[in-house]
């Protein structure tokens, strides 16, 4: 691949330059060759030549205006008339050359082979996991920052060629190659090095869902083995993909968001630790949100009005719809009111014995008037809004609802964990389930959460006990060492501290241990998902890192640093016959 | 207290001071300059290297750097010394033991760095 990428830019390099450096070759040749045949002036009776070399260094100066005189020595008055003939024609094939240069460099089709050339040269640079992400709006742009927070490599496809000159306009702490391409052809795929063994994931999260699908059936036939993650919000597309096999994940954000809306109803402290944990604005353990039980208002009946009907339907609240489009045959809503959200119509939906207002139209003007003028007519509404471009927060964020749905955050914020943290889900579900206690342990889990975090901003962070991220760790571990999870997880600059971190899940093998206890015995090849501090990350990898603390978290005693102390600790134990360790 | 961290810090803090001791004194004078002073600086600092050696560590590794640069300097100083007071006539002058001292004090550079990275090392870890 890149050497065909580097034919090419050199292909069209040869193609553009071939005429004007043939001229100036032609020029140079005949200028010196004459120049040196013509007779100089007579010193002492000899008649002086140019040599080939003094002939060259005259066409230098003289082709590129630089006019240096004649040199060495005078010239006759023939090789003067040839030197005015050499002049003009040289300087015009010089400027001739230069032309072709600088038009070079203005050609599109040189400078997206180059461009193409570059960031396949960056993709292959890079020598851990990383991810290609096919789309950089909203969604991609949030999801790109949050992979460089958490230090991984991510590669972006846009065709849009502003969006990527906004990609690099940002200041990533990881350098992320961007090129200006459709990512539906296969070429280009491959230059983002989906069949590269380092590449984790393909995301596809362009406007298009057509788009969208090309591309994820093109990486599953480049790369059998790699992770597809795609957007969808239509049921067909959705059918078509769970047939590509492989790991495939596909995240619609309405039915994401209705699953959350339903788990805010039943579960309000499951929505709060959900929320804190992706880093919602304003998000905090103390306080719960909890839509309330009543009369409910959706105002625009689109994917998300109707999923946002399904979850309410389900926790047995009653909904009005209004919406501008005529009602769909097949579906059994109570209250239809057809035309736009206005005074009228929310009187007519019920809005003075209302509790709870959705604002689901796609149009972020309309819904944020919707909140306005249900407002004006009942205060004590429970909002829930639909943000649907990033550029109007600031108007959001004044409107102060108590919920605001961003598809393409909560498109974003998905993906972002299906690949920083793919443990979380087991997680999740384990909170989730209707088992009896669940409730206590959740409660249990924030409140230790606070306790070791407290205002910290949290970090879900994802590692694998084997020899790239935790060496001395497996290197104890195979010495046939025990190591406790408890021993990891204490701070090794005190005696009896633990890191400011909660373990979520261990994944050893085909099982999943949730929430596991400090005596957990460790083995290799497990995985583990951890919410800490940014400090608490660092610790902990220096941990797992260092044979030394590794040594001390173990035992408590401090290893012989030394050839001289550990000899003559050797020493002492055989004297003393007691086994250490 | 554990007893391999005494003597690992003996023997740095002691080479650092004897090395400070060497130093002192009136820059190319011969009389404050002892060469049995120079001789232990030399020694101890053999001694605090070999303890260095075999520490995997990062800090190890630069402590064990340090190390040598002083074992290098001292040297130095002393092969000079030989060299003035037994191989060439000029024998023991100001010249020759101000470039000793300027050696020594190199050396005394380097010992300074090993101390503090120890001690850095140490408040690390608050155990």
């Amino acid at each position: 691949m890149k050497s065909s990428e580097l034919n090419r830019v050199s292909f069209i390099v040869m193609r553009e330059l071939r005429a004007p450096l043939m001229t100036l070759l032609i020029v140079y040749s005949i200028g010196m060759l004459v120049m040196t045949f013509i007779p100089g002036i007579e010193i002492d009776g000899e008649v002086q030549h140019l040599s080939i070399f003094h002939a060259f260094y005259f066409m230098t100066y003289t082709a590129t205006t630089t006019g240096f005189g004649e040199l060495p020595v005078e010239f006759s008055n023939a090789q003067r008339l040839w030197a005015i003939i050499c002049l003009y024609v040289s300087v015009v094939a010089w400027f001739y050359a230069l032309g072709s240069i600088i038009k070079l460099f203005q050609n599109t089709f040189f400078l997206r082979a180059l461009a193409e050339w570059r960031f396949t040269k960056s993709v292959a640079r890079i020598t851990g996991p990383f991810y290609i992400i096919c789309g950089f709006g909203d969604t991609g742009s949030v999801l790109v920052r949050g992979l460089n927070d958490a230090g991984m490599n991510a590669v972006v496809i846009d065709s849009n060629a502003e969006r990527i000159q906004a990609l690099s306009l940002r200041s990533y702490r990881i350098f992320v190659p961007g090129l200006c391409a459709d990512a539906s052809v296969p070429s280009h795929l491959l230059d983002a090095g989906v069949s590269s063994p380092y590449c984790k994931a393909v995301v596809s999260i362009t406007n298009d869902e057509a788009v969208n699908l090309q591309i994820s059936a093109l990486a599953r036939l480049l790369n059998p083995s790699v992770c597809i993650i795609t957007m969808s919000k239509a049921h067909e597309v959705e059918d078509t993909l769970a047939t590509l096999g492989g790991e495939i994940h596909i995240v619609d954000p309405f039915k994401t968001f209705a699953k959350v809306l339903n788990a805010c109803i039943n579960k309000p402290a499951f929505y709060a630790l959900n929320n804190w944990l992706v880093g919602s604005r304003g998000a905090s353990l103390e306080v719960y949100e909890q839509p309330p039980i009543g009369h409910w208002i959706i105002c625009g009946y689109g994917r998300m009005g109707m999923e946002a009907n399904h979850a309410l339907n389900l926790n047995h609240i009653n909904t009005a719809v209004i919406d501008p489009h005529s009602r769909r045959r097949d579906e059994e809503i109570e209250t239809y009111i057809e035309g736009r959200a206005c005074a009228k119509t929310l009187k007519d939906a019920g809005i003075d014995h209302a509790v709870g207002l959705l604002a689901a139209a796609d149009d972020d003007g309309q819904n944020l008037s919707v909140l306005l003028n249900a407002r004006r007519l009942n205060d004590d509404l429970f909002t829930i809004v639909r943000q649907n471009s990033h550029q109007n927060e600031i108007a959001f964020n004044i409107a102060n609802a108590n919920m605001v749905m961003q598809p393409t955050l909560v498109t974003a914020r998905k993906i972002l964990l299906l690949l920083i943290a793919p443990l979380l889900k087991h997680f999740f579900i384990y909170l989730l389930a209707k088992d009896a206690g669940r409730d206590q342990i959740l409660e249990a889990l924030i409140t230790r959460l606070k306790q070791r975090l407290g205002h910290k901003k949290p970090f879900l962070v994802t590692v694998n006990f084997n020899r790239s991220e935790g060496l001395e760790l497996v290197n104890c571990l195979e010495a046939g060492h025990t190591i406790f999870l408890g021993d990891i997880i204490k701070d090794s600059r005190y005696t009896d501290k633990a890191l400011d971190l909660v373990p979520f899940v261990i994944k050893s093998g085909d099982q999943e241990i949730i929430l596991p206890t400090d005596d957990y015995k460790i083995k290799i090849d497990d995985q583990l998902l951890f919410c800490g501090t940014v400090e608490a990350k660092q610790l902990f990898k220096a941990n797992i890192n260092s044979e030394y603390t590794l040594f001390y978290l173990r035992t408590g005693k401090y290893p012989a640093v030394g050839y001289f102390m550990q000899w003559y600790e050797s020493r002492l134990r055989k004297k003393n016959g007691n086994n250490y360790d | 207290m554990d007893l391999g961290k005494v003597i690992f810090g003996f023997f740095i803090v002691l080479s650092l001071t004897l090395n400070v001791g060497f130093v002192l004194g009136e820059y190319s004078n011969p009389e404050h300059h002892s060469i049995y002073e120079l001789f232990t600086v030399i020694v101890v600092n053999f001694i605090a290297t070999g303890l260095k050696l075999g520490d995997r560590s990062q800090v190890g590794a630069v402590l064990l750097a340090t190390s040598l640069v002083a074992d290098f300097e001292l040297i130095a100083a002393a092969l000079h010394w030989t060299f003035a007071v037994h191989i060439s006539d000029a024998g023991m002058n100001p010249n020759v033991m101000s470039t000793i001292v300027s050696l020594s004090g190199g050396a005394l550079v380097a010992n300074i760095i090993s101390v503090v990275i120890l001690v850095a090392e140490t408040l690390r870890a608050r155990l």
